[in-house]
């Protein structure tokens, strides 16, 4: 687990130290910022898809929640909502939708790929029904927190690395945490070891759902405008960091730190080719290579640990 | 069953031939009703509808939705008007529709998106491809003086229309400004907060940028907000397709230069102004102009009629328009 997450480490310091070669304009301040503070809420993002694929599910709604959760809060604050006020209210209409997904996955046992498929369709129909596609003008007090644009882009920056920092220590120094690993792992062991799996289940989509309402809201605070398309895709580019920075979709082993410099790796691609004159044509099939080669050490591992075992039944 | 229909059909067309003596029917269907470009369309084809007494219905889908486009036909088929004119949201579909509708002797046109060719008579065209990509060019040109480094940010590389309209702004910036360069062009995928990070890196990629050219209307506003963090406003002129209630913001700033389109009231009264023609006899097919009231004499080629250059929306003016 930390050879694969040092392994995407390298893979990323290479970039950089070519970058830094190639095209050392890649690195100026504000730039570089703004690339880092336009990837923060997907950090967010990236940290609740880890546990639920720790949990061995998958949300695929999540695009359509931050989408939801977008224009939710940007039309409050175009109605005179403080901003203070508006946050909470994001995250706990995530928490809401993502508690959807919970109860149907966790409370019926559904499968969580077609029960997210079916919020994400949904919830993009509605959204499309309401917005008609139109943007939400925000009022100017909303953008940066009603702060300068500086230190605007600090605070989301902080935000996500305490969601990072947080989640982290939780998931690793809490006993409530490291349940998500065991139903992962195994959910009926971890049942008779006295966790109740649907429980945790919920959780994780649940919480997924609040981080994809705080992300919005971190999204909404750098632009004066909201496009309802907004979180289009945003649910493959989640899924993509974390199955590159290690976390098993079989469930069970990863962590945040993983998905967080996988999705580092991934949102340097585009700026970085820009930067090296390289032809956009090559972005999707260099994410695409990296991804494939990530879930091929993935295959590559089970196998080798499952071995063991094998011979001892023979035996 | 089939007598009380066709009583019914007998009796409504009796009462539309009675309640509207001459007076041309025309129904006119948005993809969307609420879509604010929709419903500027609608005041053009008011106008119009006004200055050639003729009645005016205008309904379609609350949303984007194919299958209700061919209910409301089918409505309008039993109701009997004179003339649909369609913004087709799925061309196969509602094409059978119409189909069923000019066989009843409805006559049909398409506006803003077409239908089968044989499902319609005209369509009006808002915007050619030469039309779109020559204007791009020559206000790309104008804004940098005819010289420098110029990136474009496009949807996806894939997208038909995108292509379309590359495939013609490289080619006329390299033979009427051979001192502009297009050093890069990006896909956004469609997504304000994507055309945003790709408008930050191109301008840290290549100092001496000095416009940024968004082919699709998210990546304009997106863009505008880039070059305003940056702190680069003026400095990287920002100009392409869009909307301008999603530019205004950044307009009047002085962001973003001017955003192209073509004027929607123009194209709704142009709509209006060919479907009454048609049924009064007056465009038939094969013609090569007509005069299209205030907008004057249009030009027809094939079956299109064009509604002619595109409009250049910019300070000065677009505050006249909402949408």
């Amino acid at each position: 687990m930390r050879r694969r997450e040092l392994a995407v480490a390298g893979v990323l310091a290479v970039l950089l130290l070519v970058l830094a070669l190639r095209a050392p304009s890649f690195f100026q301040g504000q730039p570089l910022r703004s690339l880092l503070t336009r990837e923060a809420p997907v950090l967010v993002m990236a940290c609740g898809m880890t546990v639920v694929i720790l949990t061995r599910q998958i949300d695929i709604s999540v695009g359509s929640q931050f989408s939801v959760c977008s224009v939710a809060a940007g039309l409050l604050a175009a109605h005179g909502w403080p901003i203070g006020a508006v946050i909470p209210f994001a995250v706990f209409l995530g928490f809401f939708l993502g508690a959807v997904n919970g109860a149907l996955v966790a409370g019926l046992g559904l499968p969580s790929i077609v029960v997210t498929l079916a919020t994400m369709v949904t919830l993009r129909q509605g959204l499309n029904l309401v917005q008609q596609g139109e943007f939400v003008n925000l009022p100017d007090r909303v953008q940066w927190f009603g702060l300068e644009q500086t230190p605007g882009q600090w605070s989301v920056l902080a935000i996500a690395l305490a969601v990072l920092a947080g989640s982290a220590f939780a998931l690793h120094s809490f006993a409530a945490g490291r349940h998500f690993y065991a139903v992962g792992s195994d959910a009926e062991a971890a049942r008779l070891a006295g966790i109740r799996p649907r429980r945790v289940t919920f959780a994780a989509f649940a919480g997924m759902g609040a981080l994809c309402g705080l992300a919005a809201v971190m999204n909404i605070v750098q632009s004066p405008q909201v496009q309802p398309l907004a979180g289009a895709g945003l649910e493959l580019k989640a899924i993509a960091a974390v199955v590159v920075g290690g976390v098993a979709i079989s469930g069970g082993r990863g962590s945040v730190w993983g998905g967080a410099i996988g999705l580092l790796l991934l949102a340097c691609i585009p700026s970085a080719l820009t930067h090296l004159r390289i032809e956009a044509y090559w972005e999707k099939a260099i994410q695409g290579g990296i991804i494939l080669l990530a879930c091929a050490t993935e295959i590559a591992r089970p196998r080798a640990k499952k071995s063991p075992p094998a011979k001892a039944a023979a035996a | 069953m089939k007598i009380p229909l066709l009583c019914l059909l007998f009796v409504s067309a009796l009462a539309a031939a009675g309640a509207a003596e001459q007076k041309v029917v025309v129904a006119m269907m948005p993809k969307a009703k609420g879509n604010a470009y929709f419903i500027s369309c609608k005041a053009g084809a008011d106008i119009a509808a006004k200055e050639l007494g003729a009645e005016l219905l205008f309904d379609g889908p609350v949303d984007t939705n194919a299958a209700k486009q061919n209910e409301i036909v089918e409505n309008w088929i039993t109701l009997g008007v004179d003339v649909i004119a369609v913004a087709a949201e799925n061309k196969e579909s509602l094409s059978t529709a119409l189909r069923k509708a000019q066989r009843q002797g409805i006559k049909v046109i398409a506006f803003d998106s077409d239908a089968a060719p044989d499902a319609r008579s005209f369509f009006v065209n808002q915007a050619t491809p030469e039309g779109i990509a020559n204007t791009l060019a020559d206000e790309a040109a104008r804004l940098t003086g005819g010289e420098g480094e110029i990136a474009i940010i496009t949807a996806t590389l894939t997208a038909s229309n995108q292509r379309e309209w590359l495939k013609r702004i490289e080619p006329r910036l390299a033979e009427k400004y051979p001192r502009m360069k297009v050093v890069a062009v990006r896909p956004s995928d469609d997504l304000k907060d994507r055309a945003q990070s790709e408008a930050t890196a191109l301008m840290s990629a290549y100092p001496d940028l000095k416009l940024i050219m968004a082919i699709c209307t998210p990546g304009v506003p997106g863009a505008a907000e880039a070059v305003k963090q940056a702190g680069k406003a003026g400095k990287v002129k920002v100009m392409g397709l869009g909307l301008p209630n999603e530019n205004r913001r950044y307009v009047k700033e002085g962001v973003t230069d001017c955003v192209i389109l073509w004027n929607t009231g123009d194209l709704g009264y142009l709509t209006a102004y060919t479907a009454v023609k048609l049924v009064t006899g007056e465009l038939k097919p094969g013609a090569t102009s007509f005069k299209a009231g205030s907008l004057g004499e249009k030009r027809v080629v094939g079956d299109n009629v064009l509604l002619g250059e595109p409009f250049i929306f910019t300070r000065d003016n677009s505050d006249r328009f909402n949408f």
